[in-house]
């Protein structure tokens, strides 16, 4: 009785899944680097993807910050276990798409499985950043930001200024803001705002072989007398109490900011969801500032920043259909204007960007629509990214360097030139590695 | 070892093949693939690889970074073995001259063997945060402008604090049962000999406890180098400007977050050649030990 | 030596104090609000959002398959901590039983290739030691977790050094009896090695569950994270963009410190005896 029992329930068991395969949708995996709220809205997005349609199953996983997630596809694709998607950032671009082979470039995942792509849809920003120097896609852009000034409108009132264009007008202003009781300005990420995009902003160039777009580079071009004339102001300015660096973490140069220490912060277009529910008080977005002495006068636009998804090579037909379905959800209007909304992170899209505008949105939320701007300013020659091998380290040294220019331990020539030997030293190796 | 043993052809070899089968597969294999890949440059997705002899090995050793770093793992190493034995020790002598509440004593002090290091930094991280951080506030109030984020010193200061916080337990209970195993003819002979406590414990009990010191010793630079990696991971990750990363820090830094698998593996077979020599070191002590 | 010296108190009261007040601190400040921790910043006494802040580390679902919770992440430390202890004794009994109650020619060859396990941490041999355990399919699972980490020979030291101390006598009087090696080692030794399994238990498991790097790397299925993972990913968290939750980050150190901690205080006794036999 009982024996007949277990059978009965064993089988009744395996007919269930057999019905369970008969139907299985094909599982499709998402490694990123979406923690907390961000990482709230990317499981949103991969819920409603799923619940689109039947034939694929998306699972998102995060996997830690953007160097460990990136660690964890490297490991795992050697491994022959890679998931089908992951995000890189911009700083691990070279590595991934240097790889030959080991991706499957974005424009012709979406082309030879039925989502036909063009190029002109993205943002010119956009466009070219994760695109190969014929300008195909390599990496859907995904969460996309770019560095802006956040300012706290109490402060600036009090101080009786407007926040500023350029750091001229910085230097103005940067006393009364002092003399009301304020440090003038933090940042958040120094190889990003003060290094990478400070070339961007300024149209300078920062690596040879045409930034590491034609070739590997091997060569950076940090060591210059801009760069060196900027932090020995940021130096200068940090001595006199207009500029707080806190360190090399995102989080410590931010919290200032929110607790009303310091009165504009630097931060990524990405943060304006956050800093809307963590700020208390009345707070207004603009431009990163530039050098007027350097652009005479041209307001140069600047990186996209953030991170984009690559899809590893070597997968299944039907998973690569499902990656371009999912591509194709992602990149839809609706997606991304709701991505936006909800992260701060820019549309990559014209047609999202038009949504958004359509909607209204800016008109009750000027601030959202400041990176993007920003994204659409001037373009010329130093404008469309880079790809620099070993870039992670690379931000590592510059990290280490800028620390000790912070700290008074070392001068800014000094520290230039480490850099700019410490970054050599790397590319070359990198180099060698790809040849 | 002179002792009687069974003679018997098959069963050993049985008994030991779980322990020797796990050991090859996941650490000789994966050790031996460290060393090859410390001669190899290859890039970081394994799909190109070349022989470069000992070309990753000259660079890391004529890296600056890799000079502090070794500097910074010496100076922090000596800085946790000797201030969390010293106040290790202290604590022990006082338990052990201590009759009633001894054991209450030994509970509230070794729980802390138990707090894994990652946790200890994370609770670490907090107390010395800028807006949050009570010690941070108390540090501030005594005139020191501490600042970890920015200042070397500071932050060598914290992490240190942590990790000798983390160890003293471990230390306190060698050194109590070294005391206690200290016999009793001894100890009352030395006080009927010395009077003053302070030098007795210098002229008698100090020598009787030296080979415990020692083995507490290589077991406290041990931990400095390789269980740190949680308390400097959640509190510093080795800013500011690369002063705190120690070198196995350094070896997850280069390696695991920045994808060069030449260049870590040569740092992981430095560290190795530097354990072996530090093993020899505790089995010459451990050896001697045993025939004391 | 008999007579009570207040400064021997007071030394030793100091010495408590170093170390519990970080933990009182971080307990204390977890029943508080974040805004508060926010605006005053930590507390040194308890306020009145105890449950609030432990219900919802312990039972609030997270993470793309809603199943993650503090709960699960203690049940799979769990799992770690005994699988890792477990296995380890298992094995690190039979081989060190092997070692030094045998005479076979391969045994100090072999007993070198064991000692020199110790050599080299996990955390820098990560990436091989990842591609060996995803070339045998052991991803995403216990035995993938738990097995590299045993490849360490300490417990198996450990046993050498305990067996090494058993007085010759015992087994003389075993043979005359005319017992066989397999029952000299169930029904003598083993019994003989009962504390000392005991304190290597609790040693172990506070070894295994406090993994930190290997899990983070090993698991991409939520339903395997540990506790420990969590503290990483809480820590990334805080560097996002919401209001830190101060209280639900130190609320997770404390549930991830509770279970070894009282495994060790319970087991004072055997944990450092334990500790103090190994050095031997």
């Amino acid at each position: 009785m009982k024996a007949t029992k277990t059978l009965l329930a064993a089988a009744a068991g395996l007919a269930m899944l057999g019905a369970g395969a008969a139907h299985a949708a094909t599982e499709i995996t998402f490694w990123h680097a979406m923690g907390g709220g961000l990482g709230e809205t990317v499981n949103a997005i991969a819920k409603d993807f799923n619940a689109s349609q039947s034939e694929y199953k998306l699972t998102p996983v995060y996997k830690g910050g953007y160097e460990e997630t990136m660690t964890a596809g490297i490991a795992a694709f050697r491994a022959n276990e890679a998931p089908n998607i992951i995000q890189i950032f911009d700083a691990g671009a070279a590595t991934i798409i240097n790889a030959k082979g080991a991706v499957y470039p974005v424009a012709s995942l979406l082309n030879e499985n039925g989502v036909p792509f063009h190029a002109e849809d993205y943002i010119a920003g956009v466009r070219y950043f994760y695109a190969d120097s014929k300008g195909d896609m390599i990496g859907m852009p995904f969460n996309s930001s770019t560095p802006v000034l956040y300012y706290n409108k109490d402060a600036l009132a009090k101080a009786g200024v407007e926040p500023p264009k350029t750091w001229e007008e910085f230097e103005t202003i940067a006393p009364k803001l002092k003399a009301a009781g304020y440090i003038a300005l933090s940042q958040s990420h120094t190889p990003w705002i003060f290094s990478e995009n400070f070339h961007s902003r300024h149209n300078l160039q920062m690596a040879n072989e045409n930034n590491g777009f034609d070739g590997v580079a091997t060569e950076i071009k940090y060591n210059n007398e801009h760069m060196r004339m900027h932090f020995s102001k940021a130096r200068e300015w940090q001595q006199a109490g207009y500029f707080g660096y806190y360190g090399t973490k995102w989080g410590d140069n931010q919290k200032p900011f929110i607790d009303q220490e310091v009165a504009m912060w630097l931060g990524s277009s990405g943060s304006f969801g956050g800093l809307k529910s963590a700020a208390k008080f009345d707070f207004g977005t603009t431009n990163l500032p530039y050098w007027n002495s350097i652009t005479k006068g041209e307001d140069y636009t600047t990186f996209i920043g953030g991170a984009a998804l690559f899809a590893f090579s070597g997968k299944d037909k039907a998973e690569n259909e499902g990656v371009a379905q999912f591509f194709k959800f992602l990149t839809k209007p609706e997606t991304q204007f709701f991505w936006h909304k909800e992260t701060g992170y820019v549309p990559i899209t014209n047609a999202a960007y038009t949504l958004a505008k359509e909607t209204g949105y800016y008109k009750d939320e000027p601030d959202a629509e400041v990176g993007i701007q920003q994204l659409n300013l001037k373009s010329a020659e130093w404008n469309k990214g880079y790809r620099l091998g070993y870039y992670v380290q690379i931000r590592e040294v510059m990290n280490r360097e800028y620390d000790q220019i912070f700290a008074g331990t070392k001068s800014v020539e000094d520290a230039f030139a480490a850099i700019e030997d410490g970054s050599n030293k790397l590319l070359a190796r990198f180099a060698k590695t790809v040849q | 070892m002179k002792r009687q043993q069974f003679d018997h052809i098959s069963l050993p070899y049985l008994l030991i093949a779980p322990q020797l089968a796990i050991i090859m597969i996941f650490f000789v294999w994966p050790a031996a693939q460290a060393i090859y890949q410390s001669f190899m440059l290859e890039d970081p997705f394994g799909l190109a690889s070349q022989f470069v002899g000992f070309d990753n090995f000259r660079e890391v050793v004529s890296s600056d970074h890799y000079a502090t770093s070794a500097v910074f793992t010496l100076v922090f190493s000596a800085l946790v073995a000797f201030l969390s034995m010293a106040i290790a020790l202290l604590l022990a002598v006082k338990a052990d001259g201590i009759i009633h509440g001894q054991s209450a004593y030994k509970i509230m002090l070794t729980w802390v063997y138990a707090v894994a290091p990652a946790v200890a930094g994370m609770i670490g991280t907090f107390l010395f945060d800028r807006s949050i951080g009570s010690l941070n506030h108390l540090l501030n109030a005594t005139g020191w402008p501490f600042n970890p984020q920015l200042d070397v010193f500071d932050a060598s200061f914290t992490v240190i604090l942590v990790s000798v916080w983390k160890q003293v337990s471990v230390n306190f209970i060698y050194f109590l049962a070294g005391l206690q195993s200290i016999p009793r003819a001894v100890r009352e002979a030395a006080l009927i000999d010395c009077r003053n406590g302070f030098r007795r414990f210098w002229t008698v009990t100090l020598p009787l406890l030296a080979p415990t010191g020692f083995f507490v010793l290589v077991i406290n630079i041990t931990y400095a180098f390789f269980d740190t990696f949680g308390v400097i991971d959640t509190m510093t990750r080795g800013a500011p400007g690369g002063g705190t990363a120690t070198l196995v820090y350094k070896v997850y830094q280069d390696g695991f977050l920045g994808a060069d698998l030449g260049g870590s593996s040569a740092q992981s077979v430095i560290l190795m050649i530097l354990v072996l020599a530090l093993t020899v070191v505790q089995f010459r002590v451990l050896e001697k030990r045993i025939h004391y | 030596m008999k007579n009570v010296k207040p400064l021997d108190h007071l030394i030793l009261m100091l010495g408590v104090l170093f170390l519990l007040l970080p933990i009182w601190i971080a307990f204390a400040s977890s029943t508080h609000r974040p805004e508060t921790l926010l605006g005053e910043g930590l507390q040194f006494w308890f306020g009145d959002y105890f449950w609030e802040t432990y219900s919802a580390v312990l039972l609030d679902n997270s993470g793309f398959t809603e199943q993650v919770n503090a709960l699960l992440m203690l049940e799979n430390s769990l799992v770690l901590g005994l699988g890792f202890s477990v296995g380890k004794i298992i094995i690190s009994t039979l081989a060190a039983y092997a070692i030094v109650y045998f005479r076979f020619p391969a045994g100090s060859f072999f007993f070198w290739i064991i000692f020199s396990s110790l050599l080299l941490p996990l955390e820098v041999r990560i990436i091989p030691s990842y591609k060996v355990v995803s070339d045998l399919g052991m991803l995403n699972s216990y035995t993938g977790l738990i097995l590299p980490l045993i490849a360490s020979a300490t417990a198996t030291f450990f046993f050498r050094q305990f067996y090494k101390s058993v007085p010759e006598e015992i087994l003389e009087a075993a043979r005359i009896d005319g017992a066989g090696p397999f029952r000299f080692f169930v029904d003598i030794l083993l019994p003989l090695s009962r504390t000392m399994i005991a304190a290597i238990f609790i040693i172990m498991f506070v070894v295994g569950w406090n993994q930190y790097l290997w899990p983070i790397l090993m698991t991409t299925d939520e339903s395997y994270f540990t506790v420990v993972m969590g503290i990483k990913q809480i820590l990334n968290d805080l560097e996002g963009n919401r209001i830190p939750q101060y209280n639900k980050a130190l609320a997770l150190s404390i549930l991830a410190l509770l279970p070894p901690v009282l495994v060790v205080v319970v087991f004072q006794r055997w944990f450092v005896k334990g500790l103090v036999e190994s050095e031997k």
